[in-house]
């Protein structure tokens, strides 16, 4: 049982349960294209913040095995995220329904963050693979790193699309506090030792 | 040390706990009373259609009727309506308020 529970495509299919929850009710007729738009990119949102917190909380905490068993799954997590945007993009597009109408607003502070948020991720994306780790070295990491412009451009679209920060702030302030954790670390640490504890 | 990441990490939770979803944007509330005095979600939608609107979708929400849709301006919109009177409250355009009734 313990092996099933950690084989990674389940993993997988854990992390798809929601989209596949949504596109049946689509399917089914029970969600309009404009209902897709906000659990899309909230869970798009969530699992970014959970795959980008996993770094971080092992930096403050130490190493753990739950963390371990979580790192082991980051690629999962961020693909996932990925996967997710992608779906709020179509269904924005299947809710616009035309492509004057998308042009119409893709300069909109709320919009023009979205679309620039997708294409810093798909190159991120489509190097999250064990290949393109190999091929690209040490190249590989600054492009994974590109995801944290892909975070700020998601707050700053979240924020002005739905012109309120609550949402927006509340979700991404564990990832914002566990920052604040890293670097307030050394600083802590020094001080405990200069008073010779 | 331990103390600083123990309270960042159940700060942390607490939020991650607090992020539930929120359905309802909640722009505008409308105290309009019973919804048996309400005018339909069709009157409104039709006074709109009349208008030059393109009406989407419409639905309650903080006690107004919310509208996706295309103004007779061609620009597409989220905008609440009194239930009552129906009079225009709010319109926004992915989020930038393009009309807001004062004391709304």
């Amino acid at each position: 049982m313990r092996t099933i529970l950690n084989k990674k495509p389940l993993f997988w299919l854990l992390l798809s349960i929601p989209a596949l929850i949504l596109l049946y009710g689509y399917w089914r007729g029970a969600i309009d294209s404009i209902d897709m738009l906000h659990p899309t990119g909230e869970f798009s949102a969530r699992l970014m913040i959970i795959a980008m917190m996993l770094g971080p909380l092992a930096a403050v905490i130490g190493p753990k095995p739950w963390l371990k068993w979580l790192l082991a799954r980051r690629r999962a997590l961020g693909v996932s995220a990925f996967a997710y945007a992608v779906l709020h993009t179509i269904f924005y597009v299947i809710d616009m329904g035309n492509l004057d109408d998308i042009l119409a607003e893709w300069l909109t502070p709320g919009i023009w963050t979205a679309w620039a948020a997708m294409l810093v991720f798909v190159p991120v994306a489509l190097t999250s693979n064990d290949a393109a780790m190999h091929a690209l070295r040490s190249n590989w990491k600054s492009i994974q790193r590109l995801v944290y412009a892909a975070a700020v451009l998601t707050i700053l679209h979240w924020f002005w699309v739905d012109n309120d920060y609550r949402a927006a702030i509340i979700h991404f302030a564990p990832l914002i506090l566990l920052w604040i954790a890293v670097f307030a670390k050394p600083f802590f640490a020094s001080k405990v030792q200069s008073k010779g504890i | 040390m331990r103390i600083v990441s123990l309270s960042v990490l159940a700060a942390a939770a607490a939020l991650s706990f607090a992020a539930t979803p929120a359905s309802a944007t909640g722009a505008i509330k409308c105290k309009a009373g019973p919804v048996s005095g309400w005018k339909t979600q069709d009157t409104l939608k039709a006074k709109l259609v009349k208008e030059g609107w393109v009406v989407r979708k419409a639905k309650v929400d903080g006690g107004c009727y919310e509208v996706y849709g295309t103004t007779p301006e061609g620009d597409r919109v989220e905008a609440y309506f009194h239930p009552v009177s129906l009079e225009k409250l709010y319109v926004a355009k992915r989020g930038q308020v393009l009309f807001r009734k004062s004391g709304y």
